[in-house]
């Protein structure tokens, strides 16, 4: 209950600094909208011509790709932790972090994040709706409680992945390229996983779960059955992973070394 | 009367890695780094009181900054029992942090964009303090730091002094019942040094808050401690009372004059005096410096012996710092 209060303080306080600098406001949400029409465009241009990509449709492509954008938003906007090496272990503000009696990795989440991404729910709410009528999908009831559920899975499983790497600035803060790289692993996840060999399709599934936040869950809206197991472990995948992340922080927090030793 | 702090055996050690010379060297450093294992705090012992204000000193890297670390639950002893408040900081973190108040000189604890007011209030919900609390207790603070027109200027437009001003209110918004203080008048101006230190001391009084600081300023611990903790290479070097400290290693004053016309050594020398005085000659700043032992009294009649006899330009009178006190110590051995 503590959390959720501290949460929406935090988040009030975002939004009264973030009203402060309202030209900021503006151009960020241009420039996030711009981003995901460029990409839209990309998928269009690339998937104009093929109209089957092993099996898939262009238009199943694209519900893929606008599902992910929700997840993937979902991320973005609370995980923005690409940067807590340099800001947090080498400036030392991890430091202050840890003077307060609230769990580290929640203030960092709280202090880190980006409520404008949240505009990606809505683009992406948009390619969704737009591919399903094309695709002319039927939709049942629980339909939408399953989406919210399955894209709060893929959020979690991509949260988890991000999160554990960031924990490896505190055993080493050197300045590693691997946060880059997992953006753009993440980007597999809005293909279908089929199209890959069979280790890329394992790694994404096991190992790096990212297919979990797009094509996995988006099968079950598109009917594909031989893919009904998998849609159905995201928000389990997520968990677990999610969990297993947060053990890696705990285990980093105590290695921490503090700045300037 | 309890204990605010037990630490016994308490150490802290830190790889720290080596590199080896030349481009086959660094290669194979590629497969096995070199790396020898460092105590930053080699295994010490002390006891704090409920209300008493001890002052942690000792040269840069001596190890304060790593036990501060250690005591406010930041870092993870390597070996050691230590027991702050009654609990173990790092592995109840959460809960130990509610009953410390943490201020560190060099880094801001305060949210850089939004008004000061805006975090004091953020803080007040972290620390769950209700608003009677909050009124009775702060307003108190606010006056007697003077911070009230502050309050609605984010912090990154604060001078040093404001600022700091601003972090000891709110490290004390929840009363904490001990406060870490990690250079707390580092690069203030005089007016502020004071101000800061009249409040640690009433509020000491007041809530009999225990205060472990860390300071390179001989004031502030003169100002405010009876106890000094010092530190060189890890290890506890003295603990008690600073005025035994400075009897013992800061004995010796420096005096610093410049005359009109030369003089000589000599002639300084054979001043009619009834203490041993050693004169140096320092020829860059063309200045003769005075060692002398003993009572203050005898700083006035150095001074008045040397002015009656010869015309003087200029005069000084060094303080000792810590940093002297402990090369002394360093230098010489304790006893």
């Amino acid at each position: 209950m503590f959390y959720v209060t501290m949460f929406f303080q935090y988040m009030s306080q975002y939004m009264k600094t973030r009203l402060e600098y309202r030209a900021d406001l503006v151009v960020e949400m241009i420039s996030d909208l711009l981003n995901q029409t460029v990409n839209l465009v990309f998928i269009l241009v690339v998937f104009g011509h093929t109209q089957f990509l092993s099996g898939w449709s262009r238009d199943e492509i694209i519900f893929i790709y606008g599902f992910f954008l929700i997840p993937f938003a979902l991320f973005s906007s609370f995980f923005n932790i690409w940067d807590f090496n340099e800001r947090y272990i080498v400036k030392g503000e991890m430091d202050r972090i840890l003077t307060r009696p609230i769990h580290s990795l929640f203030q960092v989440i709280l202090e880190r994040m980006e409520l404008e991404s949240l505009f990606g729910v809505v683009t992406g709410l948009v390619i969704v709706m737009y591919a399903g009528t094309s695709l002319n999908l039927s939709i049942n009831w629980y339909d939408p409680f399953l989406f919210i559920l399955f894209a709060i899975g893929g959020a979690l499983a991509y949260a988890a992945i991000f999160i554990a790497i960031a924990s490896i600035g505190f055993w080493s803060d050197a300045k590693t390229s691997i946060m880059p790289m997992m953006y753009n692993i993440g980007n597999y996840g809005r293909y279908p996983v089929d199209i890959y060999n069979k280790v890329i399709r394992f790694l994404l599934t096991w190992v790096l779960p990212f297919a979990f936040v797009g094509v996995y869950p988006a099968a079950y809206f598109l009917g594909k059955k031989e893919w009904y197991a998998f849609s159905f472990a995201t928000p389990l995948i997520g968990i677990i992973f999610f969990m297993l992340a947060i053990l890696i922080w705990n285990k980093g927090v105590r290695k921490y070394r503090g700045a300037g030793n | 009367m309890n204990n605010a702090i037990e630490v016994s055996q308490l150490r802290k050690e830190f790889k720290s890695y080596s590199s080896r010379t030349g481009l086959k060297g660094a290669f194979r450093d590629l497969l096995t780094r070199n790396y020898k294992i460092v105590p930053a705090v080699n295994d010490i012992n002390f006891t704090v009181k409920q209300g008493e204000m001890v002052a942690y000193i000792g040269e840069n890297g001596a190890g304060k900054s790593t036990t501060i670390k250690m005591l406010t639950g930041i870092l993870e002893p390597t070996s050691g029992k230590l027991r702050v408040n009654g609990m173990n900081p790092h592995r109840e973190r959460e809960k130990f942090t509610r009953t410390i108040g943490v201020v560190f000189g060099q880094r801001s604890q305060l949210w850089w964009d939004i008004a000061v007011q805006e975090s004091f209030r953020l803080l007040k919900k972290v620390y769950k303090v209700s608003d009677e609390q909050y009124n009775e207790h702060m307003g108190h603070v606010i006056k007697t730091l003077d911070i009230g027109p502050l309050l609605d200027k984010p912090v990154r437009k604060l001078s040093l002094g404001q600022r700091m001003r601003c972090e000891l209110a709110a490290a004390l918004i929840h009363n904490p019942p001990l406060l870490f203080l990690d250079e707390p008048t580092i690069g203030l101006d005089v007016l502020v040094k004071l101000k800061i230190r009249e409040f640690l001391k009433e509020i000491n009084e007041k809530y009999n808050t225990t205060i472990l600081l860390t300071t390179h300023d001989l004031g502030d611990i003169e100002a405010l401690c009876n106890r000094v903790v010092m530190l060189d290479e890890g290890k506890i070097v003295y603990d008690g009372e600073l005025d035994a400290l400075k009897n013992n290693w800061a004995e010796e004053k420096e005096i610093h004059f410049q005359f009109m016309n030369h003089v000589n050594l000599s002639e300084l020398n054979s001043l009619p005096l009834q203490f041993s005085t050693d004169w140096e000659y320092d020829e860059k700043n063309q200045t003769y410096i005075a060692n002398i032992k003993g009572e203050d009294e005898n700083i006035s009649q150095l001074i008045s012996a040397v002015v009656s006899h010869f015309k003087i330009k200029d005069v000084k009178i060094h303080e000792t710092s810590i940093e002297e006190i402990v090369r002394n110590i360093y230098e010489k051995g304790m006893n």
